[in-house]
């Protein structure tokens, strides 16, 4: 048996050792794939592979301005303190500073946010989606809820190959006819409204009238039933 | 020449449509109400009968396909009844369920006569709420169609539409499935079973016929017209035997019973939905 050469040895060590180091490393997002920026690697990507569809990631072109998503009022909307207050969607932990946070569950303040299907009727809790302490802002950076990655980190782990456009389903979607949503998802409000009026105006017409029907023939005719008529036989 | 007692109404195969869109359309809102109340007691056992919240999409979804079939051999059917050689006349002609100028003028007499302000119009073939019944059912279809095959394949959805397309698709289907289901239980029920010239069922829509004083009364410009164009005679039918009265009756007993089990136990349980 021929002695193992030097060489060889720290080879193997070096392997065992990468082994042990993949080991390590954070598990595999769901979909094993992201393409965040949309100038550089995107296009590289789209250059050498030449297909793009599966991976598309819209890419988000974020104002430099303070701003709450949806709502612009101006180069400034908020002072700058109050924008300190309302600007949470950019932070490693969104919860920073917040007054007796361990003691408070997610529905303390966020009674609105377990009332859609996901929570409802899949029965997912908040940390399945949004992971655990610190939870990060949306638009943090690094945070696999960022929208650049949502769909391969979130969304894949259960809807397999969700695409980008997938991920723009509004999981915690606002009462259809509230306030909020005809400012936040004015679509759906409408949409709402309109089927609520059709609802509501069909029957506001056919009840009252197939009710008029009954009266008006309860006290007007006596006339042979189809019972009758077909017994006469 | 003695006229005939009973003519026909409604030929074999409307009755056979009739009954296919009876039990499909029981089945879509049993697996479909159970699905949206399983949050509550009543909407769990309900549930737990079609094999719980999975299966009962299952069923829920093949059951869609084939009533999809059904309205796209149904329209083909519908094609087939145009006369082509005039097809203006025969689409808003007398014998057409496409609404037109009369229907509005009948409308106007038939609230006067609420009233006891007029006689009662002088209805053709079709008058204008059987119409609109129709019409209900064949706008309603299609758009829960579409947005249920938009719900069911989510990932296809989204490839053509933008993602949050299936929150409106979802608002869309519940809101379209819960007017159809308060319609036909309440009105189409009503006026097919409670009104006193139907009361206990109306029975034209099994049988296929109805009895010649009743034609009279109810569509007199109808059996008028049968008689100008010289068509009573080929309209005559018999009678319903025993059995196939027995039949139908139950049946539609049982299924009348059915929707308005679903409806009241729907409004007891509405707001235990615990969804926005």
């Amino acid at each position: 048996m021929s002695r193992i050469s030097g060489t060889l040895k720290i080879a193997i060590l070096a392997a065992i050792l990468a082994a042990g180091a993949i080991m390590l490393l954070p598990p595999p997002a769901a979909a094993q794939e992201e393409v965040a920026s949309a100038i550089r690697r995107y296009k590289d990507r789209e250059a050498s592979t030449g297909y793009y569809e599966e991976f598309e990631v819209r890419p988000r072109r974020g104002r430099p301005f303070v701003e709450v998503p949806g709502v612009r009022a101006g180069v400034f909307p908020y002072s700058p303190s109050a924008a300190q207050v309302r600007n949470r969607y950019r932070l490693a932990d969104s919860h920073m500073g917040i007054a007796f946070y361990k003691e408070k569950t997610c529905q303390t303040c966020h009674p609105e946010q377990a009332k859609d299907i996901h929570t409802v009727r899949a029965n997912l809790t908040c940390r399945q989606c949004h992971g655990g302490e610190p939870i990060a802002s949306i638009q943090y950076f690094n945070s696999p809820m960022n929208p650049v990655r949502k769909h391969a980190y979130i969304c894949a782990k259960c809807h397999e190959g969700a695409s980008a456009s997938f991920a723009s389903y509004i999981v915690h979607e606002p009462a259809a006819g509230s306030a909020k949503a005809r400012t936040g998802f004015p679509v759906l409000y409408y949409a709402y409204w309109f089927m609520l009026v059709l609802l509501v105006g069909t029957l506001a017409f056919f009840i009252p009238h197939s009710l008029l029907v009954g009266l008006r023939e309860l006290f007007n005719k006596k006339r042979t039933t189809n019972n009758d008529a077909a017994d006469a036989h | 020449m003695t006229l005939p007692t009973r003519i026909k109404r409604f030929s074999v195969l409307d009755r056979l449509s009739h009954v296919f869109l009876i039990l499909t359309f029981l089945l879509q809102t049993a697996t479909g109400f159970s699905r949206l109340y399983v949050t509550t007691v009543w909407g769990k056992k309900v549930n737990t009968l079609f094999g719980g919240y999975d299966t009962s999409l299952v069923i829920h979804e093949w059951t869609g396909m084939v009533m999809m079939v059904g309205f796209v051999l149904h329209s083909i059917y519908l094609l087939t009844r145009v006369d082509w050689r005039a097809p203006v006349k025969s689409i808003f002609g007398p014998d057409s369920l496409v609404p037109n100028l009369t229907d509005a003028r009948q409308f106007g007499q038939r609230l006067r006569w609420f009233f006891g302000l007029g006689p009662l119009p002088g209805f053709n073939r079709w008058s204008y709420w059987e119409k609109f019944d129709y019409w209900a059912v064949y706008w309603g279809l299609p758009l829960l169609a579409v947005t249920g095959v938009m719900l069911m394949y989510p990932l296809s959805t989204s490839r053509f539409l933008p993602g949050w397309s299936l929150n409106i698709a979802a608002l869309l289907h519940r809101a379209e499935a819960i007017l159809a289901v308060t319609y036909i239980f309440i009105v189409h029920f009503f006026i097919g079973h409670l009104r006193p010239s139907s009361f206990p069922m109306n029975e034209a829509m099994f049988s296929g016929s109805v009895p010649m004083e009743e034609a009279i009364e109810e569509k007199p410009a109808w059996v008028q017209r049968l008689k100008e164009e010289g068509k009573l005679e080929s309209a005559r039918s018999a009678a319903p035997s025993l059995w196939y009265r027995r039949l139908y009756f139950m049946f539609g007993y049982a299924a009348l019973i059915f929707g308005v089990y679903m409806l009241i136990n729907g409004i007891m349980h509405a707001r235990q939905i615990s969804l926005h």
